[in-house]
């Protein structure tokens, strides 16, 4: 990536990166296992699935409107059963076969809450709610409890034993896509379209274009999310793609993107998912016994809101530029 | 009214009769799920359905109080399903430590609207991002209630304790009140809904609220306080939850902190469903009430079809698009301008 391309480092980037450094420390202080190599293909595969889904809820937050997808964890959860339940099960196992499925599956899902968003004209946070509930509900009826095998090909992939995986090139690849995308029009677009619509719309941006492109880069990279969780877990899961949602939505603040649009990026929302990896694991290298789970999720929330102080903080001190 | 509608601009004439529609539509709906029930479920009318669809309706509507009250004003409390599961747990451990029932129920409900207090000071200034500060408080809060609950015990989550008759009879299936075969608790929701109802017409706080949602701007002028009415609709929020978390414990006979799960996304869906819009300054709980309703005559129906839970959801989230496009669509973006 060539100098001149990179922006300055926006300054929602503050609060997750200084809190990546002062994880990592922790990491390396209390439990350096993290450091070796089957350590961080470790990491990567179980960081992966909650990378991706909040990559995918950037683009669709960016487009602005508050269009926080909640479905996101449920379709990701959709394509892993149906990916498991129906492709697999029919036979159809090649590589080809399941790249082609997950991200067709996720572009088309969301293709679809675009449109009803645009054109029927429903808040989308009323359009994503329901999609929660109607595919919480048919991951079930696909699927009725965890179960099924993945492709004899992914299953080496969960054991998570080298860097060079090839969940991480799953990774890379969207972080390639992404960096394309910002050299196109369709990413300044974006940009004007969630810090302000009307005036978007006045100076002649398509704003419904780029809201279906926002929703299908975020349905690709939901399939991305579902093939790297299928070989986290090498089987179909119709339950936990729920609490996924409630993850990335967390990793996206944490990452400083502004849920009413127009502001977030690749960057800030991978260190958002990382941090929230992080905290996880560091709480994990503890011995809380049976209660780790309980101090994990009061650990987030009050990282949570102490993040979002943080910026409220900096934002009335250096008012906007 | 009549005094009322010459304060009201023409935006918000507009937007009454909008509710006056859902209004109508509310009940078109409710009455015809009954007639569906009727000819497809045998049994549908009949006192023990009734009885357990206003049961279920009671807890979805006190839950829905502080859901209505901050969407009012544009926020929605993500917080409610956590104080609801933090309060089913919480309660039993109280008694458990010898604390009389009537004193834990004071307790846990100034906990609940502490915390919701708490939830409205620190999510005033985020706006935007209400939502999810309501959630990092919940996920606080329900983590800390079971760090509590399980120190010293092997296993976290459940709760075991002995519960109080009275409060089996409050909310269990087969509660009486005064000799009549119907749970306390439905009355106790009638008696609250009419109390808020009244107070969102006749009060000044009332007021306020629908001040504040309309335009933040006129409010400031008339001297209403922003912080204030913030604050105290997600106190009230708060304490809510933690009355219903309680109550569930009744229903339930043991504590679980997943009990609120469900009361996320379906609080949400009565106020939709209701007519209130999310955006503020519209709506109001009498709505949310006939939202609840349609909601949970809907589920009964589907579970008198003999549908699965996953269906049920399922066909519920398949509804909510087409009901909210009737009457709640966002002007086209060119007429925004």
């Amino acid at each position: 990536m060539s100098q001149r391309f990179v922006p300055p480092l926006d300054r929602s980037l503050t609060v997750p990166l200084v809190l990546f450094g002062v994880l990592l420390v922790a990491a390396a202080v209390l439990s350096p296992r993290l450091f070796t190599a089957t350590g961080v293909g470790g990491a990567i595969i179980v960081a992966a699935p909650l990378i991706l889904t909040t990559l995918a809820l950037t683009p669709i937050v960016m487009a602005g409107r508050g269009s926080v997808d909640l479905s996101v964890g449920p379709l990701m959860g959709f394509v892993n059963v149906t990916l498991i339940g129906w492709l697999s099960a029919s036979g159809y196992t090649s590589p080809l076969a399941v790249i082609c499925w997950v991200v067709a599956v996720g572009a088309l899902y969301q293709l679809l809450q675009a449109l009803i968003i645009i054109y029927v004209r429903v808040a989308p946070i009323i359009v994503t709610l329901s999609s929660f509930l109607v595919l919480s509900g048919l991951n079930l009826m696909v699927m009725s409890r965890p179960g099924g095998v993945a492709p004899d090909w992914m299953m080496t992939w969960g054991a998570g034993t080298t860097i060079l995986s090839p969940v991480l090139i799953i990774v890379l690849a969207a972080f390639a896509l992404w960096a394309v995308m910002r050299r196109t029009t369709f990413y300044s677009h974006l940009r004007m379209t969630g810090a302000d619509e009307r005036m978007a719309y006045t100076s002649g941006v398509k704003v419904d274009t780029v809201r279906i492109c926002a929703h299908l880069l975020g349905g690709v990279f939901v399939g991305l999310a579902a093939l790297s969780y299928t070989a986290l877990i090498s089987s179909g899961d119709p339950t936990q793609g729920s609490s996924y949602t409630l993850q990335a939505v967390t990793a996206l603040v944490l990452g400083g993107a502004n849920l009413a649009g127009g502001r977030g990026g690749a960057l800030g929302s991978t260190l958002g998912a990382l941090n929230m990896f992080l905290i996880s694991y560091l709480l994990s290298a503890f011995s809380f016994g049976s209660v780790t789970g309980f101090v994990t999720q009061m650990a987030f929330g009050l990282i949570l809101v102490a993040s979002l102080l943080v910026n409220v903080f900096m934002t009335a001190r250096r008012p906007a530029f | 009214m009549t005094s009322l509608a010459t304060e009201q601009t023409m935006s918000q004439t507009g937007r009454s009769v909008k509710l006056q529609r859902s209004i109508v539509i509310g009940f078109g709906l409710l009455a015809a799920l009954l007639v569906l029930g009727t000819i497809l479920v045998p049994g549908f009318i009949s006192p023990r359905n009734a009885r357990s669809i206003l049961l279920l309706a009671a807890f979805l509507g006190l839950a829905s109080l502080g859901q209505t009250l901050c969407a009012m004003v544009g926020a929605l409390d993500l917080s409610i399903p956590y104080v609801i599961g933090g309060a089913n747990i919480l309660f039993p451990s109280l008694l458990v430590t010898g604390m009389p029932a009537w004193l834990a129920v004071i307790v846990v409900v100034l906990l609940g609207a502490a915390i919701g207090v708490a939830n409205g000071f620190l999510s005033f200034r985020l706006q935007g991002q209400a939502l999810i500060m309501s959630l990092g408080v919940g996920f606080a809060f329900v983590g800390a209630v079971q760090l509590y609950t399980s120190i010293g015990s092997d296993y976290g989550g459940t709760v075991f304790a002995p519960v109080p008759n009275w409060l089996r009879n409050f909310a269990a299936f087969n509660g009486k009140t005064f000799g009549l075969s119907l749970p306390p608790v439905v009355l106790v929701w009638l008696l609250i809904t009419l109390a808020t109802i009244w107070a969102l017409y006749n009060t000044w706080f009332g007021r306020s609220i629908y001040a504040v949602g309309g335009s933040r701007t006129a409010a400031a002028r008339l001297g209403i306080s922003e912080t204030k009415v913030w604050t105290s609709i997600h106190g009230i929020s708060g304490a809510m939850s933690a009355l219903t978390g309680v109550l569930l414990l009744g229903f339930s006979g043991g504590g679980f902190v997943g009990v609120g799960d469900p009361y996320l996304f379906t609080t949400v869906a009565a106020v939709v469903i209701g007519g209130t819009s999310l955006l503020g300054g519209a709506g109001g709980y009498g709505a949310t009430v006939l939202g609840v309703l349609v909601l949970t005559v809907m589920t009964s129906l589907l579970v008198g079809l003999g549908l699965s839970f996953a269906a049920q959801q399922a066909i519920v989230g398949l509804l909510i698009v087409p009901m909210v496009a009737v009457y709640a669509r966002t002007p086209h973006i060119r007429n925004q301008i």
